[in-house]
């Protein structure tokens, strides 16, 4: 694991609010540089106070923080370029967004720091495009779902082009699905360079997500580590009032039974299901043999109304959506897809069950489908074969790898 | 809710697209010429006009149009019932005097008086209508920096345009709330209650206060609101009919000026 320079840095911080607690107790940690970071507490934890601090929103009463090793000062003019760097995303987003119309909301930023007209109009024509609300712009933020609004409030901050991102509880007003497509829309960013900083109680939402996870309680770290670490002790996790997530917990009943040998904790469904397969090859006879199929196309090389004939040419027993420009086309086509979130390793579980999927996405992620089955096949030797559609209506046969 | 609904309308209404300076021009010409006619064809007229524009080419549901037009037409009623029960003049159809410093008559001038009010009340409202059921404030806001209004009114204007369905929300939260809880259930409970209310509204709109001021330090702020963005261009043909519609109407008020009931 290649190891970046550190983007944000606390250290010995202290917190007190003027008539209460103190909220964060001599904190020290350090984010570095295209990382995904959850600070994972129970209320009252200190994680919003915390995350205030990481862009000169609150002042610690002692100790530092670092932005690019180099300490953050609290005049005018450092706080406005610290706030630019450092996007904050709040919890509610009715308190976010202050403008009467999403396009001045999101302008709000830009204008501030100066842009010209042009660069603004283009700031937030591409914010918004990148969270899937285009044609957006004159209506009003009250008209709006609660996940629209969610979406606003960071196209807001996107405006701004930080290279921080940080999301004070991001799902916490969501639904389901509306939680899903945050969290996706959060990879998305991550896979375009973003740092991204999320707080949350939710075990189940950080655990898979997260490249470190930071354990609070009461304004102090109590366990700080890859999440299969912080997550890992059942004892620590109970003291911080949370739960251990799911996965973990079943892997763990495993290896209390012998069942389970493997030196690697699942994070996902994906990774279960393998294990479970690793205990089903060593007792029961019989070996999945992936006879399904992964298809991935590109959503910019679709033409209008192809991806139905697809599906229909194909057999394709299921449909998988990935990014914003992705989702909306679908949309148009009026086609719900089956998978939008965590999309690779669903298709991957149905491909080894034999069926055939096709992944709608766009740009990059094209590859990045491919490489992720391909790093698959290698890790569990089972194989599944995908490929990318080149033309539509005439799926080009060869295999999409080198 | 009411005032999300009026909004709602005039986010989604079929004259949405239209040039709010077009409509503007229109609804105020209308509300001119109510006002300056002598004679009560021209407002009646206008009334009408605007009133089927609405219903067919806006598509404002037209129960609900009604129901707006009652609140006006009640106080209208009734404020045309004493003129003409007071204004006298011109033939007299009507006399009682029921002591000697009070009298009540209808005369011909009375109704005459009372029709034309009536009249005026009735295209003034629909004039008004016509710009807030096709016009959303956010046009508005647009057309008022155009027309050079200091920024710091504008932006005043929007801030509390955007607090009010948040603020408004709070209110229906907390009464709800002390619904649930038999607020309201006499006189006295009832004025304990929206004290209550009054207390809790103001405590959340000075948090909302500070959580604005927040967001706003968030994202950089240094005393610019965002900009606006353009609204649609007039076209010429929409130019034409508004102002071919406010010539008949100008032509039909010099026409029948001297018309009247009786």
């Amino acid at each position: 694991m290649c190891v970046s320079r550190i983007i944000l840095e606390a250290r010995d911080v202290r917190y007190r609010y003027p008539h209460g607690v103190e909220a964060v107790k001599k904190v020290s940690f350090h984010i570095r540089r295209g990382e995904k970071v959850a600070l994972v507490g129970p209320n009252g934890a200190g994680k919003s106070t915390l995350l205030l601090m990481l862009n000169g929103m609150l002042r610690p009463d002692s100790g530092n923080i670092l932005f690019d090793n180099t300490p953050i000062s609290y005049d005018r003019n450092s706080l406005r370029e610290i706030r630019r760097r450092v996007g904050f995303v709040f919890q509610n987003p009715d308190r976010q967004i202050i403008a009467p119309t999403v396009y001045q909301d999101v302008a709000f930023g830009p204008v501030n720091l100066g842009y010209t007209e042009e660069e603004i109009k283009q700031a937030v024509a591409s914010a918004l495009r990148y969270v899937g609300l285009e044609g957006f712009e004159r209506r009003p933020p009250h008209q709006l779902s609660g996940g629209e609004k969610k979406r606003v409030a960071i196209a807001g901050v996107l405006a701004m082009d930080p290279d921080v991102l940080v999301f004070d509880e991001p799902t916490s007003v969501l639904d389901p699905a509306g939680s899903e497509d945050i969290m996706e829309l959060l990879e998305e960013l991550h896979q375009n360079g973003k740092t991204i900083i999320i707080s949350t109680h939710d075990v189940e939402l950080a655990y898979p997500w997260a490249d470190r996870v930071i354990l609070l309680r009461n304004g102090e770290i109590l366990q700080e580590g890859i999440p299969e670490v912080a997550f890992g002790d059942p004892g620590l996790v109970r003291k911080a009032h949370l739960s251990v997530p799911i996965l973990l917990e079943l892997y763990l009943e495993l290896v209390m039974r012998g069942l389970a040998r493997q030196a690697k904790k699942p994070k996902t469904v994906l990774d279960m299901i393998n294990i479970i397969e690793g205990i089903r090859k060593g007792s029961m006879t019989g070996k999945t043999d992936g006879c399904g199929m992964i298809r991935v196309a590109d959503v910019d090389m679709l033409a209008h109304g192809t991806i139905t004939e697809i599906i229909a040419d194909l057999g394709i027993t299921g449909v998988g959506v990935m990014g914003s420009r992705a989702k909306e086309h679908l949309q148009k086509e009026g086609i719900y897809p089956d998978y939008t979130y965590a999309v690779i390793d669903r298709s991957i579980l149905r491909g080894m069950i034999g069926e055939s999927i096709l992944i709608i996405t766009s740009g990059g992620m094209v590859g990045k489908v491919i490489e992720r089955v391909l790093e698959f096949e290698q890790e569990t030797g089972i194989r599944l074969p995908a490929e990318i559609i080149r033309a539509p209506c005439s799926p080009d046969r060869s295999k999409g790898d080198p | 809710m009411y005032y999300e609904l009026l909004e709602n309308i005039a986010q989604q209404n079929a004259l949405r697209e239209l040039n709010p300076y077009v409509k503007l021009m229109v609804g105020l010409g209308a509300i001119i010429l109510a006002l300056i006619s002598s004679s009560f064809v021209t407002p009646l007229f206008l009334a009408g006009t605007l009133s089927i524009t609405l219903l067919l080419i806006a598509r404002i549901d037209a129960r609900l149009y009604l129901h707006l037009l009652k609140a006006p037409l009640v106080f209208a009623i009734v404020s045309v019932a004493a003129i003409i029960l007071i204004t006298g003049g011109g033939e007299v159809f009507w006399r009682w005097q029921p002591a000697s410093f009070l009298s009540f008559s209808v005369t011909s001038h009375s109704i005459n008086e009372g029709l034309l009010v009536f009249c005026r009340v009735l295209g003034g409202m629909s004039a008004l209508f016509f710009i807030s059921l096709t016009t959303p404030m956010t046009e508005l806001f647009i057309v008022m920096r155009q027309s050079r209004i200091p920024p710091v009114i504008i932006d005043l204007a929007m801030f509390i345009y955007r607090s009010i369905f948040l603020l408004m929300d709070q209110v229906d939260q907390i009464r709800n709330a002390q619904l649930m809880r038999l607020g309201y259930s006499s006189p006295g409970e009832a004025i304990r209650s929206f004290g209550n209310l009054c207390g809790s509204v103001f405590i959340a709109s000075w948090d909302a206060g500070e959580d604005l001021i927040r967001a706003m330090d968030a994202r950089c702020y240094d005393g610019r609101f965002a900009m606006l963005d353009q609204c649609c261009p007039p076209d010429g043909k929409t130019l034409c009919i508004a102002v071919t519609y406010l010539a008949c109407s100008a032509v039909l008020l010099i026409m029948t000026s001297s018309i009247t009931l009786v």
